[in-house]
């Protein structure tokens, strides 16, 4: 054998050890992540875990290991589409690796096994998690475990339509108090209901479009509850507030009485409600900052701060003003590869990376998870963000992650619907309420 | 050539008759009723995963407490805060509660010499006993913190690994079963007593258990009757007014019409149950809704537009029974129109030459001979109406607050369809058991009521 030919049979076998150590160092990994609530806005819920897994194959690259990750989207516009979908797909050894949801699934899933948690896979004190709110980080947790990563926070302000409110007397220097007078509580829900009377009465909206609350269940209901005085929740123990619970039926019974609220809005299409509240239509209502997004992109309307007020709920009878963040939270499932959830875990971190998040919050209007944020620019100079930050953030509750809280939430909804379209008197609804949650939950709720 | 099948092993023939073994070799189809079995056999299978499957699996989970919260699969032992607190306020063993759920991380030698065991780095377990022997930590966080500060900073798997090491609590943790988690709580606390493991394996348990409870919930729900009632109340109405009535009453129209035009009235009837449920509700939304063609006309005249469809209980009720009576109402024109057209035409031509109005042509001629086809349309629709839910879940949904909620919607409203991602599976199934109940009492009140045996013999006369 001449040296030449040794030579070419040693580059041959160089070749072909090589390509084998390639072939093995290749690792194709299939990430699927799925999130609920999520509409044409709200795209970079994925997205964002997409550009992280970029990040990632680049990270493993410049370690030596070639990493390749495909993700695998898939967003549901709605929430109960989405969670059926989710547990049954969960219970059939089908679910995604990524769970985009809300924060009050933990508690429910992470008994039944759905979920692992995230801090079994990451290091808390690491970038970006050691810059995320600390309240947020809580509400992720569950028994002081932290199952999932806030993926962004929001509020739910109340709205007024500007220049309805200033036909019935109120100057720009009263719009401009308002929020500070919501704070305070001057300016109550009775004074919601005058006000959209007295639209009406001057003619500026229709009778029934005076108050115009979102036409669904949701969590903007708990805010009423707790504008009352309610509590949903005291040393991890769920708790009914019968009193408070009967004042919010009957603010409800009482706009529809008044003729501001209509006795059928609940069932109202949302598109439909989503279209007319940014028209003039509509005197007062309430929405999520999201809705500043879906108002100036999809509904066509051109100067929101022109036309719009918002401040807090504004309080009740033996409450006070609130807001209540609802942050949708990734989670990772169980049931996948020990490499597999840490590939997941990895991704959610680094899509928590404020540049990216911010994409989102801006994006979609709901408001950062970390702290830097503020610190970037196409953060700080939305005037939506800042603003709704400072207004609304400091004064949000959340809802309990209780594993029991779906039963109590669908118990509240059902007796708010009798109480609101008159099939039940406020009184008969709330005690309908109670025998129900006596019956279903027992010694799980304190009912006082 | 006997012989040469002997060769084949094949058993000689018996009878001595060329043919018999091949008989013999069919075996169950030797006979019409095997064959019969045999070709059945597939229909079997699918009656049985399809039908009765379904039914026995509802009977088994009705008697469980099986939700999202449980899963279906079966279930761990988790030591969360809600097991806790049911160790304190059920078993009022709150000292063992906080004993064994308070985070605990403690470097000790047992949990140095476990490490070593996993094969980590020596110098990491030398770094941990030289800095932080006997030291304990109150959170997984701080001792993770102290762990990365060692002086050969491990990677965050190996972090997790060295933190599982020490943790001398049982917070949160997770035990495939009860021997497992028995045995780590020993591990903390050596004298458990025998009541202690068990009330620990029974507070922690996650998956669901056996139970009456759901028929107990049922019984006292304020809701079961009314969902009841207007349960008996959507399908008496739609059956008497729409599936029987309104359907009645297009066969008999059409019968009385020329050829053509009858056919084409007949076809538009049925255009509700061969168009997509979806679709045909949608439909229906449009007419109703505030900004619909209702409230287009309407408004013209004053009235002021409004959500016709939840506007209140009766008109919800109104539009219910509308939208699923005229897709049952098809089912029954189609049956009678047929068993009419099936009457011999001379018993018309004799009825009109004795002078018969065409009512009581109807009431003497058509009704008398119906009997059977309203027999079976009413059976057939009761059924199906007690378990219809697609029209009314897309239309109202169960609305305006609760009016127009049903059986079965109220057993989708609970079993498959929560806000906070718990579905009640056990809770939906012993509903739903209810139902299945009722559906068999019924049929056979109905076969007995209208003499099923008398249907199914032979005629006597000959037409």
């Amino acid at each position: 054998m001449t040296i030449s030919r040794l030579a070419i049979w040693a580059g041959a076998a160089a070749v072909a050890l090589l390509g084998n150590i390639g072939i093995a160092a290749a690792q194709n990994v299939t990430i699927s992540v799925w999130s609920g609530g999520t509409g044409p806005n709200d795209n970079y819920r994925v997205d964002a875990i997409e550009m992280a897994a970029d990040i990632l194959e680049r990270e493993r690259a410049i370690a030596g290991e070639d990493l390749n990750i495909t993700v695998e989207k898939k967003a549901y516009p709605g929430w109960d589409d989405f969670k059926q979908a989710l547990t049954l797909a969960a219970e059939a050894g089908n679910a995604p690796n990524i769970v985009v949801t809300g924060h009050e699934d933990i508690a429910p899933w992470s008994q039944s096994g759905l979920i692992v948690p995230a801090e079994d896979y990451l290091n808390l004190d690491a970038w970006p998690i050691n810059d995320i709110y600390e309240n947020l980080m809580e509400i992720a947790s569950y028994g002081g475990v932290v199952y999932g990563l806030p993926q962004d926070a929001e509020s739910r302000p109340f709205f007024f339509w500007k220049p309805h409110m200033k036909a019935i007397g109120y100057s720009d220097e009263d719009l401009e108090a308002l929020p500070a007078r919501v704070q305070a509580g001057e300016y109550t829900l009775a004074n919601v209901l005058e006000d959209a009377k007295k639209m009406q009465d001057a003619g500026v909206v229709q009778a029934g479009y005076g108050f115009y609350p979102r036409p669904e269940n949701g969590p903007d209901y708990w805010q009423f509850y707790t504008s009352f005085g309610g509590v949903m929740e005291e040393d991890g123990k769920l708790v009914l507030d019968k009193a408070a619970m009967q004042r919010f039926y009957q603010f409800f019974a009482d706009a529809v009485a008044a003729g501001v609220t209509r006795k059928n809005h609940i069932g109202t299409p949302n598109d439909q409600w989503y279209s007319e509240v940014p028209s003039g239509k509509v005197g007062i209502w309430h929405g999520g900052t999201w809705h500043y997004a879906r108002y100036v992109n999809q509904e066509g309307l051109k100067d929101f701060f022109g036309n719009i007020a918002f401040t807090l709920i504004p309080a009740g009878e033996g409450g006070k003003a609130n807001t209540l963040t609802h942050p949708l939270v990734y989670l990772l499932t169980s049931k996948h590869g020990e490499d597999e959830t840490t590939i997941a875990a990895e991704l959610i971190k680094i899509a928590s990376e404020p540049r990216i998040n911010t994409l989102h919050a801006i994006k979609s209007a709901h408001l950062g998870i970390a702290h830097q944020q503020s610190n970037i620019d196409l953060y700080s100079s939305d005037r939506w963000a800042r603003e709704a930050t400072e207004r609304l953030l400091p004064h949000a509750n959340a809802m309990p992650n209780n594993t029991n809280f779906g039963v109590y939430w669908s118990a509240m909804w059902k007796g708010l619907e009798s109480a609101w379209t008159g099939q039940k008197t406020p009184e008969q609804a709330v005690n309908d309420v109670e025998a129900e949650l006596r019956n279903s939950l027992g010694e799980a709720i304190v009912i006082r | 050539m006997d012989a040469s099948r002997d060769k084949t092993g094949l058993p000689p023939a018996s009878g001595g008759a060329g043919r018999a073994p091949a008989r013999r070799r069919l075996g169950l189809l030797d006979s019409s009723r095997g064959l019969g079995v045999l070709l059945l056999l597939p229909a079997l299978v699918l009656v049985i995963l399809f039908f009765l499957m379904p039914v026995v699996l509802t009977g088994v989970f009705a008697f469980t407490n099986m939700s999202t919260a449980t899963g279906i699969s079966g279930g761990a032992h988790q030591v969360s805060p809600g097991s806790l607190r049911v160790l304190t306020e059920r078993y009022g063993m709150g000292e063992l509660a906080e004993r064994l759920g308070q985070p605990t991380y403690l470097v000790d030698e047992r949990g140095l010499a476990a490490l070593e065991e996993t094969g980590i780095a020596p110098g990491i377990v030398a770094s941990l006993r030289r800095g932080h022997l006997d030291e304990s930590f109150a959170s997984r966080r701080e001792f993770e913190r102290a762990i990365r500060a060692l002086p050969d900073r491990p990677d965050t798997r190996t972090v997790k690994r060295i933190s599982d090491a020490f943790s001398r609590s049982l917070a949160n943790a997770r035990f495939t079963d009860a021997g497992a988690l028995v045995a780590a709580a020993e591990a903390i606390d050596p004298d458990l007593t025998p009541e202690e493991k068990d009330a620990l394996a029974s507070a922690t348990y996650t998956g669901w258990s056996w139970t009456t409870d759901n028929f107990r919930r049922l019984t006292s729900s304020r809701d079961t009757t009314r969902v009841f009632f207007n349960t008996l109340f959507f399908v008496a109405m739609t059956l008497v007014f729409f599936n029987i009535g309104y359907a009645m009453f297009l066969a008999i129209a059409t019968h009385y019409m020329p050829e053509r035009p009858a056919g084409i009235f007949r076809i538009v009837w049925f255009l509700p149950r061969i168009s997509p449920v979806v679709i045909y509700v949608l439909l229906w939304k449009w007419v109703a809704w505030d900004t619909g063609f209702l409230n287009a006309v309407l408004s013209d005249f004053g009235v002021r537009p409004r959500n016709w469809m939840l506007d209140s209980a009766t008109q919800a009720w109104f539009f219910v029974i509308m939208i699923n009576g005229f897709v049952g109402a098809s089912m029954g024109m189609l049956i009678f129109a047929s068993a009419i057209k099936a009457i011999p035409e001379t018993h018309f031509h004799a009825a009109s030459v004795d002078g018969a109005y065409r009512w009581q042509q109807v009431r003497h001629i058509i009704l008398p001979q119906l009997k059977w086809p309203i027999l079976f349309v009413t059976c057939y629709q009761t059924l199906s109406l007690l378990t219809s839910i697609e029209q009314t879940l897309l239309a109202t949904d169960g609305g305006p607050g609760g009016a127009t909620e049903v059986w079965s919607l109220w057993i989708y409203h609970t079993a498959l369809n929560n806000y906070a991602g718990n579905l009640q599976y056990g809770y939906g199934a012993a509903m739903a058991l209810v139902l299945v109940v009722i559906g068999i009492v019924l049929s056979l009140i109905y076969l007995r009521l209208f003499n099923y045996n008398a249907l199914i013999t032979r005629p006597r006369i000959e037409l």
